[in-house]
C-alpha cells in the first residue's frame, strides 16, 4: 500500500498501523506527532489506528524553539 | 514554597522561562537550562526530515521541566490550532505558547488571529500563553476568553532592544488578571529585571543567552537578575525624583 508522508511516497505492508509506521522510519524520539488525513492521531491509538491507500501522514516531533 | 509563580494552578518557583532555540549544541542548551534554573522551556514543533532525523531535543531537558510547545510558524489562527492539536495528540503537554505571526521583518504577532486561535483553544481545553504586542485592551481580550498567561514583547524577537515598549507594559502590569510574561526583546540580564522591577510576573528569554558568549554563564546572570528584578519588586522600588536629596545629613557640617 502507498501513503504520502511528510510529502514522499512510502511502500507499506497491508496492515500497517501509525505505530508501524513510525517503526518503519526507525523514529527514536520519545514524541512522535502524528496527523492522519489532517486529523491528529491520539498517541495512544498509534498501535490501533491502520493506515490505508493513499493516506496523507505528517509525521511531527519537537525541536528547538522559542 | 515562597512566592511561587502560579499559572493555571501550576506553581513554578522560577520566573524564568527560557526558548530551546538558537543554541550551538544540544548539549550547550541542557547546560544553560540547568543553569538557568528554569522549570518551563519552549519548544517549537516540525515535520521529521525523513533523510536525517536528527537527535531528540526532548531526551536532553531534565525529566521535571515542563515543555510549553510553540505554534512558530503559524501565520494564521487554524494553523496555530493544527499544531497546538497534533502537538497535544502525540503526548506533548496541553499548554501552548500561541504565537501567529505573519510578518517576517519584524516577526510581529498578528492581534486578530491570536485572540480567535485563543479563544478556540481555550474551549478545547488547552492551557494557552498568547505571545502578543504589548496591548493593553487585547490583554483584556485575551484574559475574558480564558488564557492563563499573556505575554507581550519587549521589543522585536531576537533584537536584544529590551523594554523598548516599557510604558505599555506598565499598563499591563497594572491591570493584569493573569501572569503577564515579558516575551521577547530582552537582551541583557539588566532587561530581565526591569521587567521583573516593573511588576511583570516572569520573562522568557531565548537569544540572549543561546548567542551569549558563554551561554551557559549568561543563563546563571539572568537566573540572578530575575531574582534580583523580583525581590526588588517585592521590596518597593523608591519614587523617581528630578533633583538630588542629600543622603548625608546637612546640619553640623564641619567648615
Amino acid at each position: 500500500m502507498k501513503v504520502l508522508v511528510n510529502g514522499r511516497e512510502l511502500e507499506l505492508g497491508g496492515d500497517a498501523t501509525v505505530a508501524r509506521l513510525l517503526e518503519t522510519l526507525e523514529f527514536a524520539g520519545s514524541y512522535a506527532l502524528v496527523e492522519r488525513n489532517g486529523e491528529p492521531v491520539e498517541r495512544a491509538r498509534y498501535s490501533q489506528v491502520e493506515l490505508a491507500e493513499g493516506d496523507t501522514l505528517v509525521v511531527a516531533r519537537p525541536v528547538a524553539g522559542g | 514554597m515562597q512566592d511561587p509563580l502560579v499559572i493555571a494552578g501550576r506553581s513554578f518557583r522560577s520566573r524564568l522561562i527560557t526558548g530551546t532555540g538558537k543554541y550551538d549544541s544540544f548539549e550547550t542548551m541542557r547546560d544553560a537550562v540547568v543553569a538557568s534554573a528554569c522549570e518551563l522551556v519552549t519548544v517549537a514543533v516540525r515535520r521529521l526530515d525523513l533523510d536525517s532525523p536528527g537527535e531528540d531535543i526532548t531526551s536532553f531537558l531534565p525529566d521535571e521541566i515542563l515543555l510549553l510547545p510553540n505554534t512558530a510558524g503559524s501565520e494564521t489562527a487554524d494553523e496555530a490550532v493544527r499544531i497546538a492539536r497534533l502537538a497535544r495528540a502525540g503526548g506533548l503537554p496541553n499548554w501552548i505558547k500561541l504565537e501567529v505571526i505573519p510578518d517576517p521583518r519584524y516577526l510581529l504577532p498578528d492581534p486578530v488571529e491570536t485572540l480567535k486561535a485563543a479563544a478556540q483553544l481555550v474551549e478545547e481545553g488547552f492551557t494557552v500563553l498568547p505571545y502578543v504586542q504589548p496591548d493593553p485592551v487585547l490583554q483584556k481580550r485575551l484574559e475574558e476568553v480564558g488564557c492563563a498567561a499573556v505575554m507581550p514583547l519587549a521589543s522585536p524577537i531576537g533584537s536584544g532592544r529590551g523594554m523598548k515598549l516599557r510604558d505599555a507594559i506598565r499598563i499591563m502590569v497594572e491591570q493584569a488578571e493573569v501572569p503577564l510574561v515579558v516575551d521577547a526583546g530582552l537582551g541583557a540580564p539588566s532587561h530581565a529585571a526591569e521587567a521583573l522591577e516593573l511588576g511583570a510576573d516572569a520573562v522568557l528569554v531565548n537569544t540572549a543567552i543561546a548567542r551569549a558568549g558563554d551561554p551557559v554563564a549568561m543563563a546563571g546572570a539572568f537566573r540572578l537578575a530575575v531574582e534580583a528584578g523580583r525581590a526588588a519588586f517585592l521590596a518597593g522600588t523608591i519614587a523617581q525624583q528630578e533633583t538630588a536629596e542629600p543622603s548625608s545629613p546637612v546640619a553640623g557640617v564641619v567648615r
